[in-house]
């Protein structure tokens, strides 16, 4: 079931002769318990893709639709709305908040989305994570890839319908950036949400459902599961 | 609250900075506010202790006490409920080394402003004194024979009272046998129906007096026009509006710069979906915070310095006041606080997050 589509989505900068299409005329459609990477070299559109599905920025043309709901009918207010309910965030660099703690960042969550994650499943958030004993420590505390996985954790918190991860592994070693495609896949599965994850690191692919290539704002696919393995 | 809350726990030093500045500000004004009310009651309490309604005075002194004069016949004449008469003359009171400004009220003792005696007897002779209690600091006391500028006449004093200042100086209450003594010299006898003015209650005053040589003014109006009084006010009242408007300003500039520091993280708020009202709300409720915290330890600091202060300082702190300036603190820093909330909505959380 196609829980994120994209139709006929473009996505252009400036206007005559300058214009630059970021993105040319896309159709994507990610399914439940996905997990999709796209692939591409820097500047070729992977975060103007992401940002767009996440409703981040308006499309020139085209529709985006979560969740049964055209984003690009909505405007900035509703949008925002929508992302805090359907979908969580991985940042290159960490979106954890530098004065709380890892519980602290989840508390803000509980608040902001009016709490649907009981204490049990934070608990069992945390064991998936490995990051239970990590709870009172503040970011600065924390390694790299223990930021990571506490942005995942957040990421994840009350369930949303799609997690969008641009370069996810971009500051890691490649131990911690295997440890973590390893726990987006496990999310991904065990939780039957839709990953969309964006990477250069050509490495990481093995662990996805579908892999698209991004070039000049081409958007292809270039493998599914079954050519993947 | 919970994310302002948490800030402020995690980034002590940054933020007591600010609550200092705002301790400091709110302070002076506390401070100035004192002053003010002290400098007020230096001039007006013994005129606020009548409890009149009126005062009249001759046309052509201009409300000025001392420069007006009628005879004391004209009270015949007045239609209030209540009615006093008085004299008034400054003069230099002397005893042994201790001198001092005084204003020398000359009364009837059965009138409604005779003032209440908290230490000693009520005058019963001429030249007997009710003198106020801020004389007892200056080494005066009972018994006192006091010696006056331009005058011959000794006046001693029999008792005290309090809130008893005029126009700056303490106040000698006597009788009006001994005002004219002290004014008239020699030819007090002569003069002695003359006084400067008189003092009413009443509820009508448009029909207080039908002489049109006399002039019927307000207490209050009275007041505004002692000598130096409205200036004075107005001088420490623009300083207390500056302080205001200064406040404002630092809280926004604080404020500001530390919103431009998390703009980053305000944008990856954003693109998570936090609303800019959740955010907005949070910099308010910090702001509230900081200015309450920094108001209230003012507040404290200013009532323990006061205590301290030597009675030479004319500070008195009136409570409603003080409130009423703290809660005003508040609100202008809240209103600093806007700016930043208005730089905050218009993050754009894609340019934060470098998409």
């Amino acid at each position: 079931m196609a829980i994120l589509e994209l139709n006929q989505v473009k996505k252009s900068f400036g206007t005559d002769h300058k214009k630059v299409d970021a993105l040319k005329e896309t159709n994507f459609q990610a399914n439940k318990g996905e997990l999709i990477a796209v692939i591409g070299p820097s500047g070729s559109g992977k975060s103007t893709f992401l940002t767009i599905a996440g409703g981040l920025q308006t499309p020139s043309s085209g529709d985006i639709i979560i969740n049964n709901q055209n984003l690009t009918a909505l405007n900035e207010k509703k949008r925002s709305k929508i992302r805090l309910k359907e979908i969580g965030f991985i940042l290159q660099s960490s979106n954890l908040i530098p004065f709380l703690t890892v519980d602290m960042q989840m508390k803000l969550l509980d608040k902001v989305k009016k709490g649907n994650m009981t204490k049990e499943e934070l608990e069992q958030l945390y064991e998936d994570l490995g990051i239970s004993d990590l709870r009172s420590k503040y970011p600065v505390d924390l390694s790299g890839g223990e930021r990571q996985r506490a942005a995942i954790a957040k990421a994840l918190y009350s369930n949303p319908s799609i997690i969008l991860a641009d370069e996810p592994t971009a500051s890691l070693d490649s131990d911690r950036a295997y440890e973590v495609m390893e726990l987006l896949k496990n999310e991904t599965k065990n939780k039957n949400t839709t990953t969309i994850v964006v990477t250069h690191d050509i490495r990481l692919i093995g662990y996805c459902d579908k892999v698209y290539n991004m070039t000049d704002g081409v958007l292809t696919l270039e493998k599914e599961k079954q050519a993947v393995e | 609250m919970f994310l302002a809350w948490n800030e402020i726990k995690k980034n002590k030093l940054r933020f007591t900075l600010i609550t200092g500045v705002l301790m400091l500000v709110s302070y002076l004004v506390f401070f100035l506010s004192g002053l003010a009310t002290g400098l007020e009651s230096l001039n007006r309490e013994s005129v606020d202790k009548w409890e009149a309604t009126a005062i009249i005075l001759t046309e052509e002194s201009d409300k000025s006490l001392p420069q007006s004069s009628m005879i004391l016949d004209e009270v015949n004449g007045v239609d209030a409920k209540e009615s006093a008469v008085i004299g008034q003359i400054n003069a230099i009171a002397a005893s042994g080394d201790q001198k001092n400004n005084v204003s020398i009220f000359g009364i009837e003792k059965d009138e409604f402003i005779m003032p209440n005696v908290t230490e000693g007897k009520e005058f019963s002779n001429t030249n007997e004194v009710i003198a106020s209690d801020s004389l007892k600091e200056d080494g005066f006391k009972l018994g006192d024979n006091l010696q006056l500028s331009s005058t011959e006449e000794r006046l001693t004093i029999v008792g005290f009272t309090d809130e008893a200042r005029f126009n700056g100086a303490p106040v000698l209450y006597g009788d009006l046998s001994t005002f004219h003594r002290v004014k008239y010299g020699e030819a007090a006898e002569l003069n002695a129906d003359q006084i400067n003015g008189i003092v009413v209650r009443t509820d009508d005053l448009s029909s207080v007096t039908q002489n049109d040589a006399l002039e019927v003014s307000e207490i209050e109006t009275f007041i505004r026009n002692l000598p130096g009084y409205t200036e004075q006010n107005l001088t420490l009242n623009f300083m207390i509006y500056f302080l205001f408007a200064i406040s404002s300003v630092i809280v926004a500039i604080f404020l500001y710069v530390l919103t431009v520091q998390k703009i980053s993280m305000f944008g990856v708020m954003k693109a998570q979906g936090i609303s800019n009202r959740y955010l907005s709300q949070s910099v308010i409720a910090q702001t509230f915070i900081l200015a309450a915290i920094g108001v209230t330890v003012g507040f404290v600091l200013t009532l323990i310095s006061g205590a301290f202060l030597p009675s030479a300082v004319p500070v008195s702190f009136d409570l409603a006041i003080m409130i009423l300036y703290g809660l005003i603190l508040i609100i202008v820093a809240i209103l600093g606080a806007v700016f930043s909330v208005l730089t905050i909505v218009k993050i754009d959380p894609l340019k934060a997050i470098g998409g």
